[in-house]
């Protein structure tokens, strides 16, 4: 255990020492990163400015909803992400030998090697986003902040899942930069209330593709108003991971080295 | 008139090869067929819940805002391109010099492969997705005018094209252009329209679109399908926004031309 930790933190430093080595370069993306951070809740911010609102829920509430999903995809991007590009790059030229060659997990290694610092631009937004609506809406125990903290880490296990299984399809979908379209798509459903889509598409967003775990129950849960189906549906959430993690296995057993 | 047909055999010699050659990757095209019905099914819940009973917010009843958004979905698939970044990286591996030795403009070459690709989208992307909002969601998807909708979408994939070829000029006096093109995608993502329309920000923002690039790629065209123009406070009749969106483009024209000698002036083939 103790050198994988090693080799995970020696990889952080690398990836450090790479974005740094291109100062100028590593801040911008941060500050387009926080751009595009503030335009995520543009939305909502319009639709409740022209005094309009999503029945039931006040400003701040959605604006809780969204930040936390904004920082869960900003920790799971700076941890996942670049598996998937990584891992197309090397499908695409023929070398992911490279990787099997490695005397380590292979899923492990593209992890550790691929994590991505730029994604502290998401965070920080994410963070900025939270405290201005956490402070409006109020925590309502403090046992809320423990379920919170508990149900977040099962959106991150979401979050790891549909990494896994973009990059998985990458290696029978070769060079397709549109796989995360198909992904990002599906998670639009986990940035709003999900009480304002119908009952079949919340149960879809519980239990199959859960990405209502990534905001919305978490959110709920420090609202006070958690419900014992969102509790439930932390056990589809690991299958979710165990799945992705699985499916990049069974992918790189069947992967054959051909290149394009 | 010789000139002319000239260009346009050549401008459909090089559509054509460009079809065959994105032919190849049909299925990577295919991809809206899922994420732009998925994208549409978000908003259209959104907005279901946002109008609740009825009634008309800024202007909008909920019909109009549910064709807003198909229709907006839709006209991406018809104005899309990446002509910043195909010339961006021709310049930063200095592979734009095998097009300097050609007897041919880059830029009518790269807008006829933009042809090309999107004759190819409305084949494999408008098309179907088009059926898929009319059978699924049932949206009326007729223009108030076909004709002056035609002309207006013309018009907002060429203002596009301009647009982003001459982000990829810049790639002639700083190399790297990420950053510059990033941060058009986010200004374009916020004003052009597509995520509200327009009439939701505050009047002085709206105002200053007249001046910028951003709605004659999308809101215009989308605005002239509904059939009614507003914007900053000024309500105009279509052919009226329409010949504004015709001027601007004329503008992007002539800017892209004076940007394109200067660069040509500082090529040096040398790449990166």
């Amino acid at each position: 255990m103790k050198k994988f930790f090693n080799i995970y933190f020696t990889c952080i430093k690398t990836a450090m020492a790479r974005a740094l080595a291109y100062r100028l370069n590593f801040v911008l993306s941060m500050l387009i990163a926080l751009g595009w951070n503030a335009l995520f809740p543009l939305v909502t911010i319009l639709i409740y400015g022209a005094g309009a609102s999503f029945p039931g829920w006040d400003f701040y509430e959605v604006l809780l909803i969204q930040s936390v999903f904004l920082l869960s995809t900003g920790f799971a991007f700076m941890a996942f992400n670049g598996v998937l590009w990584s891992t197309m790059h090397h499908i695409r030229e023929g070398s992911f030998e490279i990787v099997l060659l490695k005397p380590i997990s292979p899923i492990f290694f593209m992890i550790a090697a691929n994590f991505d610092p730029e994604c502290v631009g998401m965070i920080v937004g994410g963070t900025v986003l939270f405290t201005i609506a956490i402070v409006h809406t109020g925590v309502a125990s403090v046992m809320a902040v423990g379920q919170f903290l508990i149900l977040f880490t099962a959106g991150f296990a979401v979050m790891a899942g549909i990494n896994m299984l973009m990059a998985a399809t990458s290696f029978k979908w070769v060079g397709n930069s549109r796989i995360p379209e198909i992904f990002d798509s599906m998670m639009e459903f986990g940035k709003y209330p999900a009480t304002i889509f119908p009952k079949p598409l919340q149960g879809i967003a519980a239990f199959v593709f859960p990405v209502s775990m990534i905001g919305f129950f978490p959110a709920q849960a420090l609202l006070g108003d958690l419900e014992m189906y969102m509790i439930i549906s932390i056990i589809p959430c690991i299958l979710f991971m165990l799945f992705g993690i699985f499916m990049y296995k069974h992918m790189i057993k069947l992967y054959e080295g051909v290149g394009g | 008139m010789r000139s002319i047909k000239h260009k346009i055999d050549i401008c459909a010699a090089v559509a054509h090869v460009t079809i065959k050659e994105y032919l190849v990757y049909r299925s990577h095209m295919m991809v809206s067929l899922f994420v732009g019905p998925v994208y549409f099914v978000v908003q259209f819940f959104i907005w279901t819940a946002v109008y609740g009973d009825g009634g008309a917010l800024v202007g909008f009843e909920y019909e109009q805002m549910i064709r807003y958004f198909g229709i907006t979905a839709l006209l991406g698939y018809v104005t899309w391109n990446s002509a910043d970044w195909n010339l961006s990286m021709l310049i930063r591996t200095g592979r734009y010099l095998t097009f300097a030795l050609r007897p041919l403009n880059h830029r009518f070459f790269a807008l006829s492969q933009k042809i090309g690709h999107r004759l190819l989208a409305i084949g494999f992307e408008l098309i179907p997705c088009t059926f898929i909002f009319i059978l699924l969601f049932g949206i009326d998807m007729r223009p108030s005018n076909i004709g002056w909708f035609v002309l207006s979408v013309a018009l907002a994939f060429f203002m596009n094209f301009y647009v982003n070829y001459c982000l990829g000029l810049a790639s002639f006096w700083i190399v790297q252009t990420d950053g510059i093109r990033y941060l058009y995608a986010l200004l374009s993502t916020i004003f052009a329209g597509a995520l509200v329309p327009l009439v939701f920000f505050p009047v002085s923002l709206q105002f200053i679109q007249f001046f910028l690039p951003f709605q004659y790629i999308s809101y215009v065209p989308v605005m002239v399908f509904l059939g009614e123009y507003r914007l900053g406070g000024f309500t105009l009749s279509i052919p009226a926004i329409v010949g504004i969106q015709g001027a601007a483009v004329i503008v992007m024209f002539i800017l892209s031309e004076i940007l394109y000698k200067s660069a040509m002036k500082r090529f040096t083939a040398v790449g990166a």
